[in-house]
């Protein structure tokens, strides 16, 4: 007992104490008294002191913000989370402006994303940094391909194919004939040159395929839904209509696909010949598959010949996929044309391509025209049957070829190419049968819409070559005459190909969609599976019962749009040249029709995987200002049509374009890695390890436009007051901070020593620690870490698929509370059952390990 | 600077004792000037209440800028339940080349301080402080000695005027930037915090230093408190503009034949202001307001010198100085300069000021050297507009001034630049031509 009553209760003293607490305490008075406020035309209810950004975010609104840290007063730095208030002539700041009661606020109004959208581009306009790796974002498909190249050096090949797969299903197929425009772009060039992309998931497929003779399956991307009882007939069975199949019976619906021919494949079978591609060992064992996931083929049956897509949807088909490609060979449009022994390249190459001797062919002078890689298919296989001389003919530089990394191959096999030379006639006996080709020499011009300049005739140039046979192989179009016959509904544009949407896929009828060549025109295999995968996601929401228009914008969310820019430079690298795939002689190939290139074997496989740099961003996924930039419009400029090229496109590229920050990359601290180019100033890291964890290693340094929130004179963090919390990089919005992989089983807590200050709970970024009722008795050991450090350590990159699964839950979390995310940037109906890149669930950057994510930083 | 004579029958609030004794002497040769004698007499005999109602109707508004009225402030801080207040005397004059309020602080010391002890009395704040940049080496010494003497005498201090009044008054030096003289940045400058400002509201009236209610009042402003109290509310009142009674101090520069300060009441046309100090016969244009200041073209000098009439025409008072911009200069290159100013002074805290000021720059320096984007135009109003629109401080607010007042009355000189690549000043050189300077 003591001997001090207790003070007799006065109000006074009352209110002394209450006044203490507001004062001095950062907590707020639960018993604040209460009031109501209108938020979009809502009625909530707020406390006193509450700013209005707390009131939204206690009520399931979503206002956009960069700089806000729940744990810390409203610092209204971003100007994201403006809200209009009745009354105010300017919006203010909501995570700095207490509400007051009766107040009318509006969240979402075409001023404020005006605003929102003009800071936005501000930001990106000094954002010297890049969301996906140069490869991945020239890749007509977007193939995740720093995650296969890391699988590639951790000897997983399966795990390889499977990533490759998740895009496209065919790693050794397009391992063989894809043009590679990912190696072009590579940064690993900077150093000394750019990774074997394409000969390293052509390993790692192959690794598969081998797996698949011996009865291992071939890995699937997603997991198999169930099956849904929906039909899709898919017509053509060419790399974009088995694509679309792939994806299409991973969706869980029954696809059957129709090919003309005798055999699937398409293209890859009749267009590509044997030694590029082995049809038995690679083409079938790859569209094998198809047949795995149940897929039905129908062969020798074509569109318009045997059936039509009335036929098709009366036989209760729920999508029919047009995919048959582009089989017309363009006309030259020169005199003497029909001349006996003008023949198609292609079909020519139908027979050719599997090694038949093509009649008549052998010990003939042949001139092939054109560049693409049908000519050269041509040109090669002629050689090969034995033509006594193969005269390649082109109209522009060889630089400018599409098939231009494959002449030198094609000259030391024996052929001749001449170039900037075009046909003006055809010479013909009097029998109409071929003597030779009139060429005119051509001069380089103005540059054209493609970027490649413009060939014009160059008077009195005339030359003539003699020959018995021309190739024709200047391009190909659809053939279209099957829309005269129950196709209803289903177009053709003016430029002769099938009308069908960029994003839904979409024709004029109902249910019906075009994918692939039928719809742009002759293009790569990588561009017609990037197509058949995208349609079929397409598909996929239509037979969802999906509105087609939405689906246009999900669609094109779904694919990670070109954003980056300015190429770090790599100086410090260790250089370590490229393993070339080594190649037969020439004088043994140009006879033989076994596969000309000798695959790596697992050492190199490996070792080439292992240059690249991983030059991705590590936030992607958690980047709260790439989901702004998206919901508001402001990165993706690639979305309008007109601007569809294939040029490099930056995220700094927008209204504001200017001078920009490149600030040097700081690793010298061994938990956390800093990028101040990423920084966006929004100070939430200084905010928080000052305010929080104390240390205060961050602040603003300098003024004006060279603001940038760093360490005292940009030093190490090593010579600060750093705690390695980590608290700053969970807290960033960006990458400009991001954990590196830490290993940690156990903290050892002397609980004799423990003030219960509570900073731990506070500071710790992953929650470990919790402040419960009794706070005394809720900190322990932790011999066993409830949350997989390791896991989290390991620091897996994000994937394509899981960043789009974090996106989507973002978006229908957002759409759920009604708001408007137009135009349109909502996401794709994707297979279910993305599993981050297969290894755990626990990919990303660390910035935390599930779903339950994105509650952190809004 | 020099000192221009003021025009007729107007009474000098704030020049009166200018040169009337030695700022650097003793306390008595001040006295003998007037320097304490209203608060000697008022501070014993009025209530805090009562000083308030006669700054109220006197309607002394700030000088800093804004024009906001000086007595609703200080009822505000008054009426705060708070166990502290505070009062701060806004001496930090950022704006480059202004020395209004350095003229001020350093010629009549004691009228500031003896204004800072009115409000600190009538708020009931027992601390205040005079923040003045710390170069201004002068004013902080005749500031520091100013408060010394006084509190030697008794009139501040611990039971000042041994009336129970206690009123510590610290003069205290700040570096840094131009936005340092933004209210809730000073605040956060004396609290040795990082000189970034916070959204208002709420106000410093309601929470400012140390989350106390606080007074911050422009030393001018503060200045013209002892003269009110000696002369009354209606002698104040009845100076110049009905709305904005009172003088103030303006700053004459550029184009003129007479440079120079003068003390005029508030509510005259700035044709009139400017022909104190003669202007050169080509005037071009007049930046009313300092480098976030506004331009007003020849036909628009009609325009009252008050808060209120120049805000409209996209003006301010500002800072007190008034350029006059002759025919030779290009508005053009000049609005950029002084945004490329306003953009490196920024404190970095808001995206739209750090960045966007920039960027306003960059477009300005484009048309300047006529490499105009098509859409350039276009995006320095929207950008402008939007940087406005949601600023957190009045250096962003008011640093788009420059360019949209520009555009806004010189639509043609800024079309040559932006449409045509030619400037009509032929200052511009790397415009591809230069045409003669017309009339």
């Amino acid at each position: 007992m003591t001997d001090t009553l207790p003070q007799p209760y006065t109000e006074a003293a009352d209110a002394a104490v209450e006044r203490l607490l507001e004062t001095q305490s950062p907590q707020r008075r639960l018993s604040a008294p209460t009031f109501t406020v209108e938020v979009d035309g809502k009625q909530f209810t707020g406390r006193e002191g509450q700013t209005i950004l707390e009131i939204c975010r206690d009520n399931g609104i979503d206002v956009p913000t960069l700089c806000y840290e729940p744990k810390l007063p409203g610092f209204g730095a971003c100007r994201m989370c403006v809200v209009d208030v009745d009354g105010e002539e300017n919006p203010p700041i909501s995570c700095s402006r207490a509400a007051e009661p009766g107040m009318v606020v509006q969240t979402q109004t075409p001023r404020l994303r005006e605003i929102r959208k003009t800071n936005l581009e501000l930001i990106f306009s000094d954002h010297n940094a890049y969301c996906l790796p140069p490869c991945q974002n020239k890749c007509p498909s977007h193939i995740d391909i720093p995650g296969f190249l890391k699988a590639n050096t951790e000897g997983n090949f399966a795990e390889s194919a499977r990533i490759f797969k998740r895009t496209i299903p065919f790693p050794s197929v397009l391992g063989r004939v894809c043009p590679a425009p990912c190696e072009e772009h590579c940064r690993r060039d900077e150093v000394e040159e750019a990774i074997a992309i394409r000969d390293s998931h052509r390993y790692a497929g192959d690794q598969v395929l081998k797996d698949q003779a011996n009865g291992i399956k071939a890995p699937v991307p997603f997991e198999v839904q169930p099956k849904t009882g929906k039909r899709v007939a898919v017509i053509g069975s060419g790399p974009a209509g088995m694509s679309a199949a792939y994806y299409l019976l991973i969706a869980g619906h029954d696809v059957t696909v129709y090919e003309r021919d005798p055999a699937p494949g398409g293209m890859l079978r009749y267009g590509i010949p044997q030694y590029r591609l082995p049809k038995v060992e690679i083409l079938e064992a790859e569209y094998q598959s198809v047949t795995d996931l149940g897929g039905q083929m129908v062969v020798n049956s074509e569109l318009g010949r045997d059936f039509t897509i009335d036929d098709l949807q009366n036989q209760g088909f729920d999508a029919v996929c047009v995919a048959i490609g582009c089989y017309e060979t363009n006309k030259l449009g020169v005199p003497g044309e029909d001349a006996d022994g003008v023949l198609d390249g292609l079909e020519y190459l139908r027979i050719a391509t599997l090694g038949l001797p093509y009649p008549g062919h052998e010990g003939k002078r042949v001139v092939v025209i054109g560049g693409g890689f049908t000519s050269m298919d041509c040109t090669r296989t002629s050689v090969r049957q034995g033509a006594k001389e193969v005269t390649l003919v082109y109209r522009r530089d060889m630089k400018d070829m599409p098939a231009a990394n494959e002449v030198h191959e094609a000259l030391e096999e024996g052929a001749r190419a001449i170039f900037q030379a075009a046909p003006t006639r055809v010479v013909a006996d009097k029998n109409n049968k071929v003597t030779g080709v009139e060429f005119q020499r051509m001069a380089m011009g103005a540059p054209d819409a493609s970027g490649r300049r413009r060939p014009e005739p160059v008077a009195g140039t005339e030359f003539i070559i003699d020959c018995d046979r021309v190739l024709l192989a200047i391009g190909q179009g659809p053939q279209l005459d099957w829309l005269s016959r129950g196709a209803d509904g289903v177009t053709a544009t003016k430029n002769r190909r099938l009308a069908a949407d960029a994003v839904t896929f979409g024709t004029g009828r109902r249910g019906v969609f075009g994918t692939g060549d039928v719809r742009v025109g002759a293009a790569t295999v990588v561009q017609a599976t990037a197509e058949g995968r995208r349609s079929a996601y397409a598909i996929d929401a239509y037979l969802k019962g999906l509105d087609l228009d939405e689906i246009k914008t999900r669609q094109t969310l779904a694919e990670p749009q070109p954003e980056f820019l300015n190429i770090v430079p790599y100086t410090g690298e260790l250089k370590e040249p490229r393993f070339r795939l080594k190649a037969m002689p020439a004088e043994v190939r140009n006879k033989s029709y076994i596969e000309y290139e000798i695959p790596y074997t697992q050492q190199e496989a490996m070792a080439e995987s292992k240059r690249c740099l991983q030059c991705t961003c590590e936030a992607i996924g958690y980047c709260d200002l790439r989901r702004q930039g998206i919901e508001y419009g402001t990165t993706l400029k690639t979305l309008e049509p007109e601007r569809t090229g294939f040029s490099f496109r930056s995220v700094n590229d927008n209204r504001f374009t200017g001078t920009n920050h490149d600030y040097i990359r700081d690793d010298s601290h061994a938990f956390i890695l800093r990028e101040p180019s990423r920084c966006i100033d929004c100070g939430r890291c200084a905010n928080v390890c000052k305010e929080v964890v104390g240390a205060a290693c961050y602040d603003f340094m300098r003024t004006g436009f060279d603001t940038l929130v760093t360490t005292p004179l940009d030093m190490s963090l090593n010579t600060t007051p750093c705690v390695s919390c980590g608290r700053c990089a969970e807290t960033c919005p960006t990458g400009a901070l991001m954990p590196k992989p830490r290993v940690l089983e156990k903290y050892e807590v002397d609980e004799s020593r423990c003030i219960l200050c509570g900073i731990c709970v506070d500071a710790c970024p992953y929650d470990a620690l919790r402040c419960g009722p009794d706070f005394e008795l809720s900190h322990e050991n932790r011999a066993d870490p409830q949350i997989d450090l390791l896991a989290i350590s390991a620091m897996e990159r994000d994937t394509e698929m899981t960043w789009i699964q974090h996106e989507r839950d973002w978006a229908s979390r957002a759409v759920s509370a009604g708001r408007q995310i137009n135009p349109g940037r909502m996401l794709p109906m994707l297979p279910a059952g993305v599993s981050g890149n297969g290894k755990n669930g626990q990919s990303g950057n660390g910035h935390s390990g599930n779903g339950s994510h994105a509650d952190h930083s809004h | 600077m020099k000192l221009l004579a003021s025009p007729k029958g107007v009474p000098q609030i704030l020049t009166g004792r200018f040169g009337k004794y030695d700022a650097d002497g003793a306390l008595g040769d001040a006295e003998k000037a007037g320097a304490w004698s209203a608060w000697k007499t008022s501070a014993t005999s009025m209530s805090p209440g009562a000083v308030i109602r006669t700054i109220s109707e006197a309607g002394l508004r700030g000088r800093g800028g804004a024009g906001f009225p000086a007595a609703e402030k200080w009822r505000a801080a008054a009426a705060a339940d708070a166990d502290r207040r505070y009062v701060v005397a806004n001496g930090f004059e950022a704006d480059p080349g202004a020395m209004v309020d350095r003229t001020l602080m350093e010629n009549d010391p004691h009228a500031i301080v003896e204004g800072v002890a009115f409000a600190a009395f009538a708020t009931g704040a027992s601390h205040a402080y005079i923040a003045v940049r710390a170069n201004l080496a002068t004013a902080l010494r005749r500031l520091t000695a100013a408060v010394r003497l006084a509190e030697e005498a008794g009139y501040i201090g611990s039971d000042a005027l041994g009336a129970g009044i206690d009123i510590h008054i610290e003069v205290v030096a700040l570096q840094g930037g131009m936005v340092v003289g933004e209210e809730t940045v000073l605040l956060h400058a004396i609290e040795n915090k990082r000189a970034q400002p916070d959204q208002r509201p709420p106000y410093p009236s309601r929470r400012g230093l140390w989350d106390r209610p606080t007074v911050v009042n422009n030393v001018a402003t503060l200045a013209s408190v002892p003269w009110i109290m000696a002369n009354g509310a209606e002698a104040f009142a009845a100076v110049g503009d009905p709305k904005y009674p009172g003088t103030t101090l303006v700053q004459f520069a550029g184009a003129v034949k007479g440079a120079g300060i003068v003390e005029v009441p508030l509510g005259m046309s700035v044709r009139k202001l400017l022909d104190i100090a003669t202007p050169g016969t080509k005037l071009k244009a007049v930046l009313v307001g300092g480098p976030a200041g506004g331009f007003l073209p020849p036909a628009e000098l009609d325009t009252l010198y008050t808060p209120e009439a120049l805000v409209a025409k996209g003006a301010m008072c500002g800072s007190g100085t008034v350029l006059a911009v002759g025919a030779e200069t290009c508005l053009v290159e000049m609005a950029t300069t002084l945004e490329r100013f306003l953009s490196d002074e920024a404190c970095g805290k808001t995206i739209p000021c750090r960045i966007g000021l920039r960027r306003l720059y960059e477009i300005g320096a484009r048309a300047t050297t006529g490499l105009a984007a098509p859409d350039d135009a276009k995006n320095l109003v929207d950008l402008g507009n939007d940087v406005r629109a949601s600023a957190l401080c009045g250096l962003e607010y008011c640093a788009p001034n420059p360019f949209l007042t520009g555009m806004r009355f010189f639509a043609d000189e800024f079309d040559q630049h932006f449409s045509h690549g030619t400037c009509p000043a032929g200052v511009c050189e790397s415009v591809r031509v230069a045409q003669p300077v017309t009339a």
